[in-house]
């Protein structure tokens, strides 16, 4: 009796779906400049994130009642808020909670969903059914809107932002997972993988789940900006996080009644959300071109 | 006709499984609505008088069955607050979000379309990258930024369009459709980019060039009509987002909209509004996506051969 | 902040100076608004008044609601007003009480209707009227105001159900009536002139039925105004009552729009779509850098008759330790809240009045001061020394600036060891929370219904229920019977001393709260509006008599 474990690799090799990776990553940086770019000030800013501590001049909320609503200065680079507290460092810090909300809720929701669409796409009958009609339910339901919801249940906080954000994105991960999974689950491979008594969730793990990962890296990256703009919605709402933690959306929100009097205030939180939004767009859209089988020959 | 048919029916489930959703999401919630209602000056008497005549006593599998009856005959309820039938309240309201929506749809497609043909015949150019540029700023910054600066810019320092929305008005929903329709924008100028590049590159486009008409002339002719097919799919699945903008620019244009509704309820803490609101554009959202389908068909010769 | 508290009162004395309307920040503005304009209106403008509310009304009915008052002030008439004389202090006059008399023991009034005063529709205003909106008022299951008519004989058993009827009101003749109280009560006069208690008409509350206070045409009173139209969340209209008794106001035709958004509404003012703007929507320092500049000269400041405080709720550990709250009372910097979050508009209060209600003590002023090591000093003695975790509650809906408040006040805290976290409640669960006495501490403003400490005190101190819903838990049951006792008292100097002895009591002994401070209330001033008098407690809502336009 064949190793099942040799027989794994030996079919995996066949379909070529571990050649590709470094050739891939190689395309990527040649075709597509931009996505490299966005690739580099994403690592950058999670740097900025998780050093802010080290980086920011001042403390998240060090409050100074004299310093009020001071311009961009040697010691406030973007100045001072109306507490007096130093707008560069509470966007640094601000960074932290920021790409929380944007990647948190995204993995969350990758992982729902490719245990939702592995499920539905290999079981099949009434388990399939039901699942793919919830995953249809979220995704009519406007996603703002469905967040609210969650929000008016749960009432407003920084956990149920997390909460409700997850909520969101899982129902399309699902769609893409089951998709691929029907159309491996009937490939002569993965037949011989259970001919050979591989069990169900090892072929899962090992022949589909892998082919999922291309559209699900797109996905991703395309679940953090939507998440980060919809918490700056929230926030704009009065039921994304709550003050004095400190995210960009919500310290926009607290400038914005200056932005026509003191406009440097806004400037900074927004043009940070502008840049990590744009940054993931773009590295979003160069992984689809490169790794998404339905657009090779582009 | 049969797969149209099909295909309605099948949103049925979709329809049922929305409101069972908005249902349970919404009872979870503790605490007493009737006694939220009375607030502070009450006895627990008339709570419990109000909690009766209110229902909210009935389990919630009767409360569901009661709703779901109500709601097929357009019944939604009635709103805690104001004590209207939510139903009449979305009807005054919907106008206000339908001229928002469509006037924003205008302005995305044409801004997008723009930029997508520009950046797919000049790529790279200075005016491929300002058309490109425009289009990603609505696509990243928050909502209520551009409503803001719009608003600022355009009404309060040129005096061009109203502050705020007027009643009849058609000028003064202009700002609010671009906010908002600048946001989708983006995603039909890439789309739209991607498709043309796709089409250029097929076999027909190749004999029209032979045949000696110009590239623009291609482009326009042929080439963009065959890639309208996916960018008129997404607008229509663009109304699910839209309807989600709308709540933050009907806020800062003061548009008595839908999305209004919903905030609105929510710092009520109306219940039945914001499950009636929900619901309603819950059901757009699928009658879009059925719209979606049923052109995809229409305008597909190929895909109208195959159902 | 010395500087520019004396701009402020400069530029409010002169806007006073140049529109003829006296303003400052302790005497309140004063004009004799309204009378006798009527003549000029012709003359001037088209008599619209522009104005902008940031969130929509839920009702026009008065007994549904404690906050939507600005209809209830228009539309419909009360037996008597409060409001402000030449020298701004808030003096109750006639309304559609003529004349009254009150009997020896202060128990039995008897009233007299003004005569020829008819509803907007035509019908006449009778002493029925009068009973019928108490009877409403108390009765009505849904009724928020309740609370207003309990001292009247026969409202406890009237709102219990075991009887039909409001004995304590008899009604004489068409013009004539009498209430009789449970107990002599020196504010109850003062309260008739409350919003809650105006007066409505049976005929069309009856006919109205559920209508009542939602549908504009069948919603009416006596009152100079008349609703013509309500879209929701969009705005209201309203215009003069034909069938007006009294003097024809200024204003004619009233505009009011719903505009969520403050930059929007700010922006609205100044391109000249706003006759009035509420600086309470405007966060103080777009007032300080815009409206203190270029609209200077424009500025009215008004009293405010309300305490801002903080509550600190006794049944949650620590906090039931006087020493715990005394540190916390001496652990804020309130100079820094008032100058900072509210560019010093307003003043420090150390007690539970604010200054210009009846019962202000002076003496009761000045003890409490910022002091965190002495904060610390009483902490460590209670055995705390290390500090605790607390919580400090706010409403979804609060405003910008209260959210702001409350992070010095954490930041304050931390500077003594106290840990405490900013929790957000939504607007229904705030309430829900608060009324069952579990709400941690929060930061709250009272404003005065009526004018007397009695309004205050018996509010968060009157009896056990009291103080359990507004989530304060006060213990001293010795102090509340002192606190409901007080309202018997006749002889006034008397009674104000008691008051002033129980808010020494309360605040200093016991440290029940953590008085803040009280604002006073900015509003600017369109270039079509001449003279405006706010209301004389400080409401954002006001008669639109007190508006005189070009």
């Amino acid at each position: 009796m064949a190793d099942p474990q040799t027989l794994n690799e030996t079919l995996q090799s066949q379909i070529g779906e571990q050649d590709g990776a470094r050739e891939k990553l190689l395309r990527l940086c040649r075709q597509n400049k931009l996505a490299v770019v966005s690739a580099v000030v994403i690592l950058l800013i999670l740097l900025m994130a998780v050093f802010a501590p080290l980086i920011a001049p001042y403390g998240e909320a060090e409050q100074d009642a004299l310093n009020r609503l001071q311009p961009p200065s040697a010691e406030h680079w973007f100045g001072t808020d109306e507490l007096g507290r130093d707008v560069f460092s509470r966007v640094l810090y601000g960074s932290r909670l920021s790409l929380a909300i944007g990647i948190l809720p995204s993995i969350v929701s990758l992982a729902i969903g490719i245990l939702a669409g592995l499920l539905a796409g290999y079981f099949g009958g009434w388990l399939d059914y039901i699942i793919m009609r919830i995953a249809d339910v979220m995704l009519s339901i406007p996603s703002l809107l469905l967040a609210m919801v969650v929000m008016y249940t749960l009432g407003s906080s920084t956990v149920n932002l997390f909460v409700a954000l997850s909520m969101v994105g899982w129902a399309s991960v699902a769609r893409v997972v089951r998709s691929q999974t029907l159309s491996i689950k009937e490939s002569e491979y993965v037949e011989a993988a259970r001919s050979i008594g591989v069990s169900r969730w090892t072929i899962m793990r090992r022949h589909i789940l892998p082919n999922c990962i291309p559209s699900l890296i797109v996905l991703f990256t395309l679940n953090v900006p939507s998440a980060i703009l919809s918490e700056s919605s929230l926030s704009f709402l009065g039921i994304g996080a709550q003050p004095p933690a400190a995210s960009w959306g919500l310290i926009v929100n607290q400038a914005k009644q200056f932005l026509f009097t003191q406009p440097w205030l806004c400037l900074a939180p927004c043009v940070a959300i502008m840049i990590v939004v744009l940054a993931f767009n773009f590295l979003g859209d160069g992984l689809r071109d490169v790794l998404d089988p339905y657009r090779k020959n582009q | 006709m049969k797969s149209v048919l099909k295909r309605i029916v099948g949103t049925i489930p979709v329809l049922i499984g929305v409101v069972l959703l908005i249902f349970i999401m919404l009872r979870i919630i503790p605490g007493n609505a009737a006694a939220v209602l009375l607030g502070e000056h009450v006895d627990q008497a008339t709570i419990d008088r109000l909690t009766q005549s209110m229902g909210l006593n009935d389990p919630v599998i009767v409360q569901f069955f009661k709703y779901i009856g109500n709601a097929l005959q357009g019944d939604l309820g009635e709103s805690y607050r104001y004590s209207r039938p939510v139903t009449e309240m979305i009807l005054e309201a919907f106008p206000y979000t339908v001229e928002l929506a469509l006037l924003a749809a205008l302005f995305a497609w044409v801004l997008g379309l723009a930029a997508g043909v520009v950046a797919a015949i000049r790529q790279n150019r200075l005016l491929d990258r300002l058309f490109m540029g425009a289009s990603l700023m609505g696509v990243s910054m928050p909502i209520f930024m551009t409503s803001l600066l719009l608003q600022y810019f355009l009404a309060f320092r040129l005096e061009w369009f109203p502050l705020t929305m007027e009643q009849g008005s058609l000028v003064s929903m202009v700002l609010p459709a671009i906010a908002l329709g600048w946001n989708s924008a983006g995603s039909v100028a890439r789309m739209t980019r991607s498709s043309l590049i796709e089409v250029m590159q097929a076999d027909y486009i190749d004999t029209a060039r032979a045949k000696g008409l110009g590239r623009r002339a291609v482009i326009l002719g042929h080439a963009l009509k065959n890639s309208m097919l996916p960018v008129i799919t997404m607008m229509a699945l663009q109304l699910s987002s839209m309807l989600s903008g709308a709540v933050i620019t009907e806020s800062v244009f003061a548009i008595p909209g839908i999305g209004r509704l919903a905030t609105t309820a929510i710092n009520n803490r109306d219940m039945p509004v914001l499950q009636g609101t929900v619901l309603f554009t819950t059901v757009l959202v699928i009658a879009g996506n059925l719209l979606a389908d049923l052109l995809y068909g229409v305008l597909d010769p190929r895909i109208r051969k195959e159902v | 902040m010395k500087r520019l508290l004396s701009v402020a009162l400069s530029a409010a004395l002169l806007a006073g100076v140049l529109t003829g309307c006296g303003g400052g920040n302790t005497t309140g503005s004063s004009a004799s608004a309204g009378s006798g304009a009527s003549a000029e209106t012709a003359s001037g403008g088209d008599g619209t008044l522009r104005l902008a509310w940031a969130a929509d009304i839920q009702t026009m009915d008065v007994h549904k609601t404690t906050d939507n008052y600005m209809v209830p002030l228009n539309i419909f008439d009360r037996l008597f007003e409060i409001e402000n004389d030449e020298n701004g202090t808030p003096q109750l006059v006639n309304s559609l009480a003529a004349d009254y008399t009150v009997s020896e023991d202060g128990l039995t009034y008897d009233f007299t209707l003004q005569e020829g005063v008819t509803f907007s529709d035509g019908t006449p205003l009778t002493a029925n009227d009068v009973k019928y909106t108490f009877t409403r008022m108390i009765s009505l299951p849904e009724s928020v105001q309740s609370s207003m008519g309990s001292m009247i004989a026969g409202a406890a058993e009237l709102q219990a159900g075991t009887a039909q009827e409001l004995t304590g009101i008899t009604v004489t003749d068409e013009t004539h009536f009498t209430i009789t109280l449970t107990a002599p009560f020196a504010g109850f006069l003062y309260e008739l002139a409350t919003p809650a208690c105006s007066i409505m008409s049976e005929a069309n509350v009856t006919a109205a039925g559920d209508s009542f206070g939602l549908d504009p045409a069948q919603t009416i009173g006596s009152g100079p105004y008349v609703v013509t139209s309500w879209t929701r969340d969009s705005g209201m209209v309203l215009d003069l009552n034909p069938n007006y008794w009294g003097e024809t106001p200024d204003v004619t035709h009233v505009e009011i729009s719903v505009v969520p958004d403050a930059s929007t509404m700010s922006m609205m003012f100044q391109s000249g779509e706003l006759d009035i703007l509420d600086c309470d929507y405007i966060d103080s320092a777009v007032v300080d850098s815009t409206y203190r500049t270029q609209y200077a000269d424009q500025i009215v400041t008004g009293n405010r008759l309300a305490t801002t405080y903080l509550a600190l709720n006794e049944n949650i550990e620590p906090l039931g330790d006087v020493r715990v709250r005394k540190a916390i009372q001496m652990a804020i910097d309130r100079q820094t809240i008032l100058d900072s979050v509210y560019s010093g508009d307003g003043s420090l209060v150390d007690g539970i009045y604010p200054e210009g209600l009846i019962g202000y003590s002076a003496d009761n002023q000045g003890w409490l001061t910022y002091d965190p090591e002495g904060a610390k000093a009483l902490l460590a003695e209670a055995g705390y020394a290390d500090g605790f975790a607390m919580e400090l509650a706010s409403d979804s809906s609060a405003s910008a600036s209260v959210l702001l408040v409350l992070q010095i006040i954490q930041q304050n805290l931390t500077d003594v060891g106290i840990q405490a976290e900013i929790v957000s409640y939504d607007e229904a669960s705030w309430l829900d929370t608060r009324n069952s006495g579990e709400m941690n501490s929060f930061v709250a403003t009272w404003t005065a219904d009526y004018n007397d400490p009695d309004n205050f005190i018996y509010t968060f101190f009157g009896n056990a229920d009291n103080t359990r819903s507004r989530s304060l838990n006060y213990a001293n049951t010795e102090v509340m019977d002192r606190v409901a006792a007080a309202r018997e008292i006749t002889e006034e100097s008397a009674r104000l001393a008691e008051y002033a002895a129980l808010e020494k009591q309360i605040v200093q002994e016991d440290a029940a709260w953590v008085p803040l401070l009280c604002r006073t209330h900015l509003f600017v001033l369109g270039d079509r509006v001449v003279s405006y008098t706010p209301h004389w407690a400080g409401y954002s809502d006001f008669s639109f008599t007190a508006v005189d336009l070009v």
